[in-house]
């Protein structure tokens, strides 16, 4: 008998991005006591966040980033600069790979894989390349950055329903010149929510993975009784 | 240091020999090189250099003269697929045991890296900035990531020799 590891999905709904770090937080750390794997999906309030290769992002640029209404955050993911915004869909799986493959390689491989097999089901094909992320010819559908501290995952994916593409073309998207971005909704011609996307993300999720899925609840904001948090 | 010019050797005059030659072999090698005290240049202050000894996270550290140099093994460097980003901790940076002292990025995956041993970082390998790759190609020679002094000497005790670790391996990928 093959025990599939067991998945809570937790659906954040539309959250800034320094909130979607905490509640990763709080789901990372739940690892410490026992392998509880976690599948957070979220929309974020637009954002531009950078990886540990932060350098050729200097102050001024991320400056005039934030001049056009955007967030900006540096993350300890690996990738380059990317954005994230209403009509994209985040996925942070918060897995620990003692549970599946103890190997950074086989994950990102296996969530470039999901993605590919979600747009096969909206009938767009993507496929991946040296490039990390899903591509549908020379565009990227889907941004992948992770981080992984005792095998435990965070950060994660980023799909592009029906997000605002414009957003992109302010930065190198992942740093990778004379490329371009697209979302579902560019390919198929028509509006494609993230809400319509959310459960056949789930279902190629389950079938990669080979996990069980199970609703998890929405943690509490984070409540601020006017003491600064630490 | 000549020991680490020995092994620099050791892989590009094997290399073309035996080009099937693991890095396990070259690791089991290198600790021939030390039994047979050849060549004369391996003689350290100490008379005796260390074999390789491993972490359950897949860091090795190699002792010479009282500094333990510090890598990723070959199923760690696997694992990862090609390195494009080492990042280091600065030099006369203290590290306890298993603290997190950098991350190594690969498929747009940050993986942190764990201190084998409790001591202050006194070198680390400038040459992975511009050649990252150097974690993948020689994982156990030029892929260095730093050096350090070695506080708790016993702390050396409870790490894998080679035997165990590649015993530790295989129960992995079981």
């Amino acid at each position: 008998m093959t025990v599939r590891p067991l998945v809570e999905v937790v659906r954040l709904g539309l959250v800034p991005y320094k909130e979607g770090l905490r509640l990763q937080q709080v789901y990372v750390n739940r690892h410490r006591s026992a392998p509880v794997h976690a599948l957070l999906l979220c929309q974020h309030s637009p954002v531009y966040t950078t990886g540990i290769r932060h350098k050729p992002y200097p102050g001024p640029l991320l400056d005039q980033l934030r001049l056009l209404g955007a967030d900006v955050h540096h993350t300890n993911r690996g990738g380059l600069i990317t954005f994230h915004g209403p009509g994209q869909l985040v996925c942070y799986p918060v897995l620990n790979l003692g549970s599946f493959k103890k190997s950074v390689r086989w994950y990102v491989s296996q969530l470039e894989k999901t993605i590919i097999t979600l747009c096969g089901r909206f009938g767009v094909e993507a496929a991946s390349s040296p490039h990390t992320g899903v591509w549908v010819g020379d565009n990227k559908i889907c941004a992948i950055g992770i981080h992984c501290g005792h095998y435990v995952t965070s950060h994660g994916l980023a799909l592009n329903c029906n997000t605002d593409l414009s957003w992109f073309g302010h930065i190198v998207p992942c740093g990778i010149e004379g490329k371009g971005v697209t979302s579902l909704s560019r390919e198929l011609q028509r509006d494609v929510s993230v809400q319509e996307t959310i459960p056949h993300l789930l279902d190629a999720f389950r079938e990669q993975f080979n996990c069980q899925l199970t609703e998890g609840e929405t943690p509490e904001p984070e409540q601020n009784f006017g003491v600064s948090s630490a | 240091m000549a020991m680490r010019a020995a092994l620099r050797c050791l892989s590009v005059n094997l290399s073309p020999r035996l080009p099937q030659l693991s890095s396990a072999a070259q690791v089991s090698a290198t600790r021939l090189l030390c039994r047979s005290g050849f060549p004369r240049t391996l003689s350290t202050d100490s008379g005796q250099c260390t074999a390789l000894k491993f972490t359950e996270k897949h860091e090795w550290v190699l002792v010479e003269s009282g500094i333990g140099t510090v890598g990723i093994s070959n199923y760690a460097q696997e694992a990862l697929g090609d390195v494009v980003y080492c990042g280091l901790p600065e030099v006369g940076q203290r590290l306890e045991q298993m603290d997190e002292f950098g991350a190594l990025e690969s498929v747009k995956a940050a993986s942190e890296l764990y201190s084998p041993l409790t001591g202050e970082v006194t070198a680390i390998n400038t040459e992975l900035a511009g050649n990252p790759g150097l974690v993948n190609k020689s994982c156990y020679a030029d892929g260095w990531l730093i050096k350090m002094t070695i506080e708790k000497p016993e702390e050396l005790h409870k790490l894998m020799d080679q035997p165990a670790y590649d015993k530790f391996i295989k129960s992995l990928e079981e």
